[in-house]
C-alpha cells in the first residue's frame, strides 16, 4: 500500500464524516455505513479509523463534553482540505479505472 | 476489540467512545423500530464503571486535560508506564509456568553471582581491616623456592635495626590448655610482642592491651579476644586482673580485644606477652614477623635493608647457621593469608555467571517464543495504531516485570547462600567473617539486574517490533507461523546456551576426575585400623622426667584396652600435619657453592610407630631401644620416594647426612628404608621423608593407635585413658587416619560439589532449552509434516529429520562452547590434580554426552512428529 493510499474503511468513513458534515461523530458515521453496506459495522473500528485518520492529518477532531453531567461526550470530525485533495484523487484515479469497464461487467 | 481500545486510547476519546457507544445503541434501536433502552442512572453507571477501568489502566488519579503543560506530560508518560508494568503483571499472571519458571532461573542465578561477588570482595578484593593494610608485610626467610618463618635472632636484630618500618612485631601461634575454675580446655593462642597491637591498628575494649614491661613481668600478662571473652566469660568486665592458669602457670588477665574481623585473630582465644629466652644459636625458626613499609621508603629500599641487615648477622651466628643463599624477603600480608583461595572462587563465580547467562538467554528464548505466539495479538495492536515504541515498550516492560521479581528472589537467596558459605566453608576460605551482602553487593545486585532487563529483554522486543505491520492479520491463527528470523533468533539462543554449558561441564567434569583422583591417592598408612590425638604436656608440671614417665604410662594404659593393638607417639601425623621440616646436607652429594640444601619432612617418632601404622621396611632395619639413648650415634629411616630421589636404584642404607645443615655436627646415618606416606598433603608429590628417634621428652606429641576394629570407636577410650592418667590434660583432634585424609580434601571435595551443581544447572536447562525450541517446531510445523507423510514419507524419515535439525544448533554451540573451554580450563590448572587441563578423555566424554543427552531431549518432539496423523491435518486443514 502507498504511503498517502487510503484502505477502503479509511475511505468510506472519510465520504460518510463529509457527507454528514458538522454532525460527523462516530454514531452518524456508523448508521451511515451500515445503510449503505446493508450489515453491521464496527463502531470501535470507526473510532480507531478517525484516530488514524487525525494521526495522518486528514480529519480534525473536537471534543464536545457540554453534556458531561449527563455522560454525553461526542468527538466531532471535519475533513481537512488536504482529505479533500486526496478524496478527489481516489475519486478521479477510480473513474478513469471504471472507464469503460460497466459494460464488461454487466455483460455477466 | 474494546479492551484493545482502552488500551490505546487516550482517557478524552475513551469517554467519547463510551458516551458515544451508548448513544449508537440507542440509534440503533430506534432504527429497528425498538424502544430506546432507558437512559439515566444506568448509563452514568456504566460510565463511571468505564471510567474506573480507564484510571486504572493508566495508574492512579485523574485524567490529564490538555494544556496542563509539561508536567502533564510527564505524569502522563509514568502513568502509561505503570499502565504496561500493570498489563504485564496481568498478563504474566495468565502464563504462570513461563513467569515462575523465568523468576526461579534467573532469580537463583542473580542471587548466587551477586553470592559469590560478594564474598570475593570480602576475601580477594578488600583491604584487610587492619591499619594501613597496603603497607604490612610479613619478613620471612627465604632460601631460594623456600620461605619460612624467622628465628628470635632474626626478630631481636631486625626490631634493633631497621628503619624502612613503622614498627616490626612477632608472633608465635600455640596450643594452650587454659584451667578456669576446673574446667580444663586446649585453645588456640598467639604469643606476640607488644607492638603487634598498635602495629596492626587494634584497641581494647576493656583494660588494657600489652605493654613492653609485661615482657619483663615474668610473662604473665594476657589479653582475651572478645568472642572467647563473650563466650567464656560472660562479657564481665570485672575479668581484669582475674588470674587463669594457662598450660600449669599462672597468668593475669590485662585487658579485652576488641572485636575484630581480621584473620589472624579468628579463633584465637587470647594473647600473651612474648618472653623468649635470649638466643644461643640463630635458630629455631618459629615466629611470625609483621611490619608496616614506611610510607616514604619504596618496597625496593625497604627490601634492601632486610638483605643488608640480614647478611650482617651471617658472621655472628655462622656457627650454628651456614646457609648463606638464604635471606629476608618481604611478602604481602594480604596475598599470604588470601594465599591460592581466590582462583576457587573465581572458578565458582565463573560457573554461577554462566548459569546465570543460560538462565538470561533462556528466558530470553521463552519470551522470543511467547512473543511469536502473540503474533496475532500484536498485530492487531499496531492495526489499532500502536507505534513501534510501544509495542517494545509493553514487550520491555514484560522482562522487567519478570526480572524485577527474579531480583526480588535473588536478595533472598544471596543472603541465604553467604550465610550457608559463611557456616559450612569457614575451614577453607579465608576471611570468611568479613563477608556481607551489602553496600557495593546490593549495587551489583541492581546492575547485574538491568543488565539482565536488557538480555532478556532486547531480543523479544525486537523480534516483536519486526513483526510485519498488519501482517498478522492476514493470516488465520492455525496456518500462522513463526518467521525465518524468529526461528533462527531460538536456535540461536539455543545454541548460546550449549556454548556457555559446554565449558562449565567440562570444568566440572576436570574437577570431579581430579577429585576421584586425590580420594584413590595413598596415604601409605592404614587409614581405617589407625586413630590419632594430639596431647600436650604443661611445662611446669612435666619437666623432662615427668613427660618420660607420662608418656610411657599413657602407652601401657591404651595398650591394656580392649581393641588397642599397638601404641605409638609422634610429633606428626599424615597426610598434612608435618610438625618439621628440615635441610640436609649428603655426604655423597655435597651441596654445590651456590645451591640450596634440599629439604623434606623430618617426622620424630616412637620405636613402635612401624608396627602400630603398619608401614613396612623396605630394606635395612627398624629403630630399637638403643637409637633412643642419648648417647646414641644420630641415625634416621628413610622412606622409598627418599631414597629413589638422591640414589635412585642404588642402595640408601647406610648413606650419611647432616642434620640442618650443621657441618659441626656428627653424621647423622641412613639404617633403613620404608613404605612412603605423605605428610605435606595427598596433592603433593612424593619428595620424600626422614624418620627419627623421638626426643623423649617432647612435650606436644600426637598418640597413634591401632585397633583390631574399625579405629573410629576407640575415640572415647583414648580421651579416658589420659583423663584417668591427668584429668588436667586435655586431649584434642582425635581423628582416624580416613577422617585426616578427608579433610585434607574438604576443599576439592567442596568446590567439585558447588561446580558440579552449576554444570549440571546449566546443562539441565540448556536441554530444556533445545525440547523447547524442537517441540515449537513440531507443533508449527505438524501441518507440512502431515503433508509429507500424506504424500508417502516415512514417518521415521520425519523423525530423523527432526533430531537432525535439533542435533545442527546443539553441535554449533558444544562446537563453541569446546573452544571456549580450551581457554578456559587453562586458568584451572592450579585446582586440579593428576588431570590435565585439556584433558583428552573429558574433552571429547562430555560433548559426547551432552549430545546423546541433547538428541534424547529431541527424541520426543520426533516420536511426537512421527505420529502425526496426516488424515485429521488435512482434514482440520
Amino acid at each position: 500500500m502507498a504511503p498517502g493510499a487510503l484502505q477502503p474503511f479509511e475511505l468510506q468513513v472519510l465520504l460518510a464524516a463529509l457527507r454528514l458534515g458538522d454532525e460527523a461523530y462516530s454514531v452518524p458515521i456508523v448508521i451511515e455505513l451500515e445503510k449503505h453496506a446493508g450489515r453491521r459495522v464496527s463502531q470501535a473500528a470507526v473510532f480507531i479509523a478517525i484516530r488514524r485518520l487525525e494521526t495522518r492529518g486528514l480529519v480534525t477532531t473536537r471534543l464536545d463534553d457540554r453534556g458531561t453531567e449527563t455522560g454525553r461526550v461526542r468527538r466531532y470530525v471535519r475533513l481537512t482540505p488536504e482529505a479533500k485533495r486526496l478524496l478527489r484523487e481516489t475519486r478521479d484515479l477510480q473513474a478513469r479505472l471504471w472507464h469503460g469497464l460497466d459494460r464488461l461487467l454487466d455483460r455477466g | 476489540m474494546r479492551r484493545l481500545l482502552k488500551w490505546f486510547l487516550p482517557e478524552d476519546d475513551l469517554r467519547a467512545f463510551e458516551s458515544e457507544q451508548s448513544e449508537l445503541h440507542d440509534a440503533r434501536r430506534v432504527r429497528d423500530g425498538e424502544r430506546p433502552a432507558a437512559r439515566g442512572r444506568r448509563a452514568d453507571r456504566r460510565s463511571l464503571v468505564m471510567r474506573l477501568a480507564a484510571d486504572r489502566l493508566r495508574g492512579s488519579g485523574p485524567a490529564p486535560t490538555p494544556g496542563d503543560g509539561r508536567r502533564a506530560g510527564a505524569t502522563d508518560r509514568l502513568g502509561q508506564i505503570a499502565r504496561d508494568l500493570r498489563h504485564s503483571t496481568r498478563s504474566l499472571l495468565r502464563t504462570p509456568g513461563l513467569a515462575i519458571t523465568i523468576v526461579l532461573t534467573v532469580g537463583l542465578g542473580l542471587g548466587a553471582t551477586t553470592a559469590m561477588v560478594s564474598l570475593i570482595r570480602a576475601v580477594v578484593v578488600s583491604p584487610l581491616p587492619y591499619r594501613d593494610p597496603d603497607r604490612l608485610v610479613l619478613v620471612r626467610t627465604q632460601d631460594g623456592d623456600n620461605l619460612f618463618n624467622l628465628s628470635v635472632a632474626d626478630y631481636q636484630a631486625l626490631d634493633a635495626q631497621q628503619t624502612s618500618f613503622t614498627a616490626v612485631a612477632a608472633s608465635q601461634q600455640v596450643s594452650v590448655t587454659v584451667a578456669i575454675n576446673g574446667v580444663v580446655e586446649r585453645q588456640r593462642a598467639r604469643v606476640v610482642t607488644p607492638s603487634y597491637f598498635p602495629l596492626l591498628g587494634l584497641a581494647p575494649i576493656a583494660g588494657r592491651l600489652l605493654v613492653p614491661s609485661d615482657q619483663h613481668a615474668g610473662g604473665r600478662a594476657v589479653v582475651l579476644n572478645a568472642p572467647y571473652w563473650r563466650t567464656r566469660f560472660g562479657g564481665d568486665p570485672g575479668v581484669i586482673g582475674a588470674a587463669v592458669t594457662i598450660d600449669g602457670a599462672p597468668h593475669d588477665v590485662v585487658g579485652v580485644l576488641a572485636q575484630t574481623n581480621g584473620p589472624l585473630e579468628q579463633d584465637i582465644a587470647l594473647f600473651e606477652v612474648a618472653d623468649w629466652p635470649t638466643p644461643q644459636r640463630k635458630g629455631p625458626f618459629f615466629l611470625t614477623v609483621l611490619a608496616s613499609v614506611r610510607t616514604s621508603v619504596p618496597r625496593q629500599v625497604a627490601a634492601a635493608e632486610l638483605a643488608a641487615i640480614d647478611r650482617r648477622m651471617f658472621p655472628i651466628w655462622q656457627s650454628s647457621y651456614q646457609d648463606d643463599r638464604a635471606t629476608w624477603a618481604m611478602v604481602d600480608l594480604k596475598s599470604r593469608i588470601v594465599g591460592t583461595a581466590g582462583e576457587p572462587l573465581w572458578l565458582v563465580c565463573a560457573g554461577v555467571a554462566g548459569v546465570l547467562l543460560i538462565a538470561c538467554v533462556n528466558a530470553a528464548s521463552l519470551l522470543v517464543a511467547r512473543t511469536l505466539q502473540r503474533r496475532r495479538e500484536l498485530a492487531v495492536r499496531v492495526a489499532l495504531g500502536a507505534s513501534r515504541g510501544q509495542i517494545v515498550r509493553s514487550l520491555l516492560s514484560e522482562s522487567t516485570v519478570l526480572v524485577g521479581a527474579a531480583a526480588t528472589l535473588a536478595t533472598a537467596v544471596a543472603l541465604g547462600a553467604v550465610r550457608v558459605v559463611t557456616a559450612f566453608g569457614a575451614g577453607y576460605i579465608p576471611r570468611i567473617d568479613e563477608v556481607r551482602v551489602a553496600g557495593p553487593a546490593l549495587w551489583w545486585l541492581a546492575g547485574l539486574t538491568s543488565l539482565c532487563v536488557v538480555v532478556i529483554g532486547v531480543l523479544p522486543a525486537w523480534s516483536g517490533s519486526s513483526l510485519g505491520r498488519g501482517a498478522g492479520l492476514d493470516v488465520g491463527g492455525r496456518t500462522m507461523s513463526e518467521g525465518p528470523a524468529g526461528k533462527r533468533t531460538r536456535r540461536m539462543l539455543v545454541a548460546a546456551e550449549f556454548a556457555v554449558a559446554t565449558p562449565l561441564v567440562i570444568a566440572a567434569a576436570l574437577i570431579i576426575a581430579s577429585l576421584d583422583r586425590l580420594l584413590h591417592v595413598d596415604v601409605g598408612m592404614d587409614r581405617q585400623h589407625v586413630i590419632t590425638a594430639s596431647i600436650s604436656l604443661p611445662a611446669a608440671q612435666y619437666p623432662a622426667a615427668a613427660a618420660r614417665g607420662f608418656w610411657e604410662r599413657t602407652r601401657a594404659s591404651l595398650a591394656a584396652e580392649p581393641g588397642v593393638s599397638d601404641v605409638a607417639f609422634a610429633d606428626s601425623r599424615p597426610p598434612v600435619d608435618a610438625n618439621n621440616i628440615n635441610n640436609f646436607d649428603l655426604e655423597d652429594r655435597p651441596t654445590q657453592p651456590g645451591d640450596h640444601q634440599p629439604v623434606c619432612p623430618w617426622i620424630a617418632v616412637t620405636q613402635e610407630f612401624f608396627k602400630t601404622t603398619g608401614l613396612a621396611l623396605v630394606h635395612g632395619r627398624l629403630f630399637d631401644q638403643r637409637d633412643f639413648a642419648s648417647t646414641a650415634p644420630p641415625v634416621i629411616l628413610v622412606d622409598r620416594a627418599w631414597a629413589r630421589r638422591f640414589f635412585g636404584t642404588d642402595d640408601a642404607v647406610g648413606r650419611r647426612l647432616h642434620e640442618g645443615g650443621c657441618a659441626a655436627c656428627p653424621w647423622t646415618t641412613v639404617i633403613g628404608e620404608v613404605a612412603t606416606v605423605k605428610y605435606l598433603g595427598l596433592e603433593t608429590p612424593d619428595d620424600g621423608t626422614v624418620y627419627q628417634p623421638i626426643d623423649d621428652s617432647e612435650r606436644d606429641r600426637f598418640v597413634l593407635v591401632s585397633s583390631t576394629g574399625p579405629a573410629s570407636i576407640l575415640g572415647p577410650t583414648l580421651g579416658a585413658a589420659v583423663h584417668a592418667l591427668d584429668p588436667n590434660l586435655a586431649v584434642s583432634r582425635i581423628a582416624t587416619i580416613d577422617d585426616l585424609a578427608s579433610a585434607s580434601i574438604a576443599t576439592p571435595r567442596y568446590l567439585s560439589v558447588l561446580v558440579g551443581a552449576f554444570a549440571l544447572t546449566a546443562l539441565l536447562l540448556s536441554v530444556v532449552g533445545i525440547y523447547g525450541v524442537m517441540a515449537h517446531f513440531v507443533t508449527r510445523h505438524a501441518r507440512d509434516i502431515g503433508i509429507r507423510l500424506a504424500l508417502g514419507g516415512a514417518p521415521d524419515r520425519v523423525g530423523r529429520m527432526v533430531v537432525a535439525s535439533g542435533l545442527k544448533v546443539v553441535l554449533a554451540g558444544v562446537s563453541v562452547g569446546l573452544v571456549t573451554a580450551l581457554f578456559f580450563t587453562r586458568w584451572m590448572a592450579s585446582v586440579l590434580f593428576g588431570v590435565a587441563p585439556t584433558d583428552v578423555p573429558t574433552f571429547v566424554g562430555v560433548p559426547t554426552v551432552m549430545i546423546l543427552v541433547a538428541v534424547m531431549a529431541c527424541l520426543l518432539p520426533a516420536r511426537r512428529a512421527a505420529q502425526v496423523d496426516p488424515a485429521a491435518i488435512l482434514r482440520d486443514g
